[in-house]
């Protein structure tokens, strides 16, 4: 999607990080132009919606590895870097970032932490969250702040870190930031498992909380979006139900054990298909559950994040909704294509007003994910505010308060 | 609820250097607390304040004008109101155990103790969390989950009494921190009352919320953002199988190679502690475990997983081990041989009690492969001040835990360690690393701030303090130093801490 084609935009392209600060520093002073920062533009249709006017801050340049001592598991970039050269430089070492990114080929590492994107492996390695150890951003006003170090454990100072992951480009450009790293698997596999229902799919995830394997990912997708996922992989998978796809990853003879284990602890649920996919397979199936999040031409994509246990109840009225679903099951999170039947604004709020009745607003979210640019700006990001909102606010006047960035959309943010 | 009884609360007026004990004003708060909290809940005579003095770290001291014990969360907040009303400040306690003097009441107020908030409010396997009170006992969490197949996976060594809120405060780790991470990993959400008595949620039961990941920012404020009255944490599956295995190698430089082989073959091991040369003798004196008293380092490795996946990881290990020289190899394939070798490595510090009247922990973190460096730096600066140093650390996550070795007594060796402590944590940050890994800043590392960090980084956490602590009410003095100290690098202590061990 291309949300920036009818805002006036201008572009500027840092070469450093020192030269992006003081662009900032004096467009506080002088010219108060509206803000927006962008990595490889893979999720501007959420943060940035096409109707605004401003500069956009490029990070494309700022792309160098600071410091990567290949023995302590850590590595310094700056934020420009696109994710598919930072899997470039780690492989080498045998060596990654546990993290799935859609269009990692664009996505640049200061937008995965922006955006906090995040996939399948989220369920065992947790997300980017989790490997930021150190940062350096700049502020509304052009102030260069860093927090963290580049040592695994420190606890010197405030975690900054934190309040920019998901910061949606409101807070801070960051401009650099330092990983921690993990050791690349030997092997993958995935088994594909297709059941009759909602229910049997519940049973199934309710059992994997104590099963015998310890499953890297648990995907579930209804036959919509397994259809879509199956296409994409280039395999030759039943896709009619409801699937579970589980993965497991390691040294092959611990793998192969998972596989089969699952298989037979799975086989009370009768059903109706299992299938074990290996080695390049395995890959290309890996990679479409991870670009399926963001693959859509479909005009909006939803996002529920909500407890295992209430997930498939929302599951079950969104595929009545003829929507394509696909979940990272074991931890609650569901992301939905609307069809294109949902042809205008109206459309996609009775979907949001009947997708709703099914979460607990205690303990779920419902939210934009992507959608049409056109739309953007009628529809807020995060539909009901979330936890500590109040201060998220303070957050956004204390780090930018002259709202530059990228401040028209921190205001939609939420429905009031 | 909310006890909304309070007045306006004059945000402006400076909080109080002294509350006067028996002066109108004292005497008008202990009838409002006690009020609050009941005639069971406060303490106020000088005697028993005694007790919350200090807390593991023993070299500042100052207690307390009062301690409550609320058993609510409405009653920390109405406590919190009528100190802003009060303009005295106070801050949070768990068990007392900080090492870097985080409960150290500075210009006294109160002191408000969670250890009477320590139910366990939900329990969810099926969506992996917990939610707790603050004084919750650390291990009482992982006690309670005893058979679920679920533990909560941050364990300091001192999880037999330190609380779940204490940890929250210090982002604690703890021997098991390389394969499973520290705090701030397993913390999902939290309930907290700011520092004018409001009471707030940030995150959530659910794997993430929309927006800041503001309770990522609240783990490691060391107590100054409010007291946090309930906790959302992570449940982590038990591994199946476990492996122990204790190297001796001749060299602490064979010992960390080992240690980066293993690691970049892909294991990475639930736990890997090392001890140098003087710690082997320590223990060897006090338990005779049977380790040559001539070994450079002796490293506990442990691997935990599926038993499938087991035995090929020990011989792995094994195979780099003895490609890095080491001398000999005890392995530990049952609980009871694994009960075992993990006590050589949590007796360590009584043995260190037998070699010294007193002692002090550091605490500092360099990248992985210098230990090397730092180890050789600790014993040249031992060898320059004349103290005996040793040494028993977590290798794997390059955090070191030098143990100066002193005498009380004398005043002159009270100087010497103070500045061999602070030599070596200069070189922490010389190799590229941290002057604090779990312990945290507190009062006792607050002069290392601006030289970790810049002004524009210093500005940056403080607008964020003042988001939650506007007016420095709540644990005042602690992490940030106050403005205009500069570059203050003079030793300021007066007496290194008998610090206890980790
Ligand atoms: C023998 C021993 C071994 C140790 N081992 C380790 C280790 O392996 N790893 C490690 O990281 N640390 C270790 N420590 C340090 C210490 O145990 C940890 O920092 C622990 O988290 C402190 O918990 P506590 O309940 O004792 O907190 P306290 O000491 O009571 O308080 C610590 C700080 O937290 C704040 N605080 C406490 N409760 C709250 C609350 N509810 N809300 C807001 N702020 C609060 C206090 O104000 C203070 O600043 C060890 C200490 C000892 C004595």
């Amino acid at each position: 999607m291309s949300p920036l084609s009818s805002g006036s935009q201008e572009e500027f392209v840092p070469a450093s990080q020192t030269e992006l600060s003081r662009f900032m520093t004096e467009n506080a002073a002088v010219d108060h132009r509206q803000l927006f920062p962008v990595g490889g533009r893979t999720s501007l249709a959420v943060c940035c919606p096409a109707s605004q006017t401003g500069i956009q801050l490029c990070t494309s340049q700022l792309n160098r590895v600071v410091d990567y001592p290949i023995r302590d598991l850590t590595i310094t970039v700056e934020a420009g870097m696109r994710i598919d050269e930072l899997i470039k430089i780690v492989s080498a070492e045998g060596q990654r970032l546990p993290l799935d990114v859609p269009q990692s080929n664009r996505a640049t590492i200061g937008g995965v932490i922006a955006t906090n994107i995040n996939g399948p492996k989220r369920f065992s390695y947790g997300t980017i969250r989790d490997y930021v150890i150190g940062i350096s951003a700049i502020d509304g006003m052009g102030n260069l702040f860093k927090s963290g170090g580049r040592v695994v454990k420190n606890v010197a100072g405030y975690d900054l870190g934190k309040m920019l992951v998901g910061s949606l480009g409101t807070l801070a450009v960051i401009s650099q930031v330092s990983l921690n790293l993990r050791p690349k698997p030997q092997s993958m596999s995935m088994v594909w498992f297709q059941f009759d229902s909602c229910q049997t799919i519940d049973q199934a995830l309710e059992a994997v909380v104590t099963s015998g394997t310890r499953p890297i990912a648990v995907e579930y997708c209804n036959a919509k979006a397994a259809s879509q996922i199956a296409a994409e992989a280039r395999l030759e998978l039943p896709a009619d139900h409801h699937t579970l796809c589980v993965c497991y990853e390691g040294p092959e003879n611990e793998v192969r054990w998972q596989t089969d284990k699952i298989a037979s602890e799975w086989n009370q649920f009768s059903p109706l298909h299992v299938q074990t996919v290996e080695n390049e397979e395995a890959t290309r199936l890996y990679d479409a559950f991870t670009e399926y999040q963001t693959s859509s031409d479909d005009p909006v994509t939803i996002k529920a994040i909500l407890l295992p246990s209430q997930m498939m109840k929302f599951i079950e009225t969104a595929t009545q909704l003829n929507i394509a679903v696909q979940a990272h099951a074991a931890d609650g999170i569901v992301f939905g294509h609307l069809p294109d039947s949902a042809s205008s604004l109206d459309d996609v709020q009775q979907i949001f007003n009947q997708l709703k009745t099914t979460i607990d607003p205690k303990t779920g979210y419902l939210n934009i994910y992507q959608c049409e640019s056109d739309w953007s700006d009628s529809l807020p990001l995060f539909c009901s505010p979330p936890a500590g909102w109040d201060l998220m606010k303070q957050f956004k006047n204390a780090l930018d308060p002259e709202h530059l960035l990228n401040s028209q959309r921190f205001n939609e943010l939420v429905e009031i | 609820m909310v006890d909304d009884t309070s007045q306006t609360i004059n945000l402006s007026a400076p909080v109080l250097e002294k509350l006067e004990a028996g002066s109108r004003p004292f005497s008008l708060l202990i009838q409002k607390l006690t009020g609050i909290v009941g005639k069971t809940g406060i303490l106020y005579n000088a005697d028993e304040l005694l007790v919350y003095e200090c807390d593991g770290y023993i070299v500042d001291k100052s207690a307390p004008d009062i301690v409550v014990f609320p058993t609510t969360t409405e009653q920390v907040s109405a406590t919190v109101k009528i100190c802003n009303e009060f303009n005295v400040p106070f801050l949070a306690r768990g068990a007392g155990t900080s090492l870097s003097g985080g409960c150290l009441p500075i210009g006294g107020g109160v002191m408000i103790v969670l250890t009477r908030m320590k139910q366990i409010l939900e329990l969810n396997l099926r969506d992996r969390y917990a939610i707790v009170e603050p004084g919750m006992v650390n291990l009482h969490l992982t006690n309670a989950l005893k058979g679920t197949g679920y533990h909560y996976a941050p364990d300091p060594s001192s999880q037999g009494s330190c609380t779940i809120g204490g940890n929250i405060a210090t982002n604690s780790g703890g021997p098991h921190t390389l394969k499973y991470g520290v705090t701030t990993n397993h913390v999902l959400g939290l309930e907290a009352v700011l520092p004018d008595g409001t009471i707030i949620e940030l995150g959530g039961p659910t794997a993430e919320v929309p927006g800041y990941d503001l309770h990522g920012v609240y783990v490691g404020n060391e107590g100054t953002f409010g007291i946090c009255t309930k906790a959302i944490v992570r449940l982590t599956r038990d591994p199946e199988a476990h492996r122990t295995m204790l190297a001796v190698f001749q060299t602490i430089g064979d010992a960390t190679r080992a240690i980066s082989e293993i690691i970049a073959e892909g294991i990475i091991p639930s736990a890997l502690e090392m001890m140098d040369h003087g710690i082997i003798q320590a223990v060897e004196e006090a338990f005779h475990f049977g380790f040559p008293l001539d070994a450079g380092a002796v490293l506990l490795i442990e691997v935990d997983g599926l038993e499938v996946a087991m035995d090929a990881e020990v011989s792995k290990i094994l195979e780099l081990c003895n490609k890095n020289n080491v001398r000999e190899i005890q392995r530990a394939d049952t609980p009871e041989e694994r009960m075992l070798i993990w006590k050589s490595r949590k007796q360590a510090f009584g043995a260190i009690g037998r070699l010294s009247p007193s002692y002090c922990t550091q605490d500092g973190v360099v990248p992985r492969t210098r230990l090397p460096e730092i180890l050789e730096f600790i014993e040249q600066t031992s060898a320059k001040y004349g103290l005996r140093i040793v040494n028993v650390f977590h290798a794997g996550d390059g955090n070191v835990h030098p143990i100066l070795l002193f005498d009380e007594r004398d005043q002159g060796q009270i100087q010497l360690v103070l500045e061999a402590s602070e030599e070596i944590l200069e070189k922490c940050l010389e190799l590229g690393g941290s002057v604090t890994g779990e312990h945290g800043i507190g009062v006792e590392k607050i002069n290392f701030m601006s030289r970790i960090f810049n002004e524009t980084d210093l500005a940056t956490m403080e607008k964020v303090r003042n988001i939650f602590n506007p007016r420095q009410i709540c644990s005042r003095d602690k992490v940030l130093p106050p403005h205009g100290s500069g570059n203050a690098t003079k030793v300021t202590q007066t007496h290194p801490a008998r610090r206890a061990p980790h």
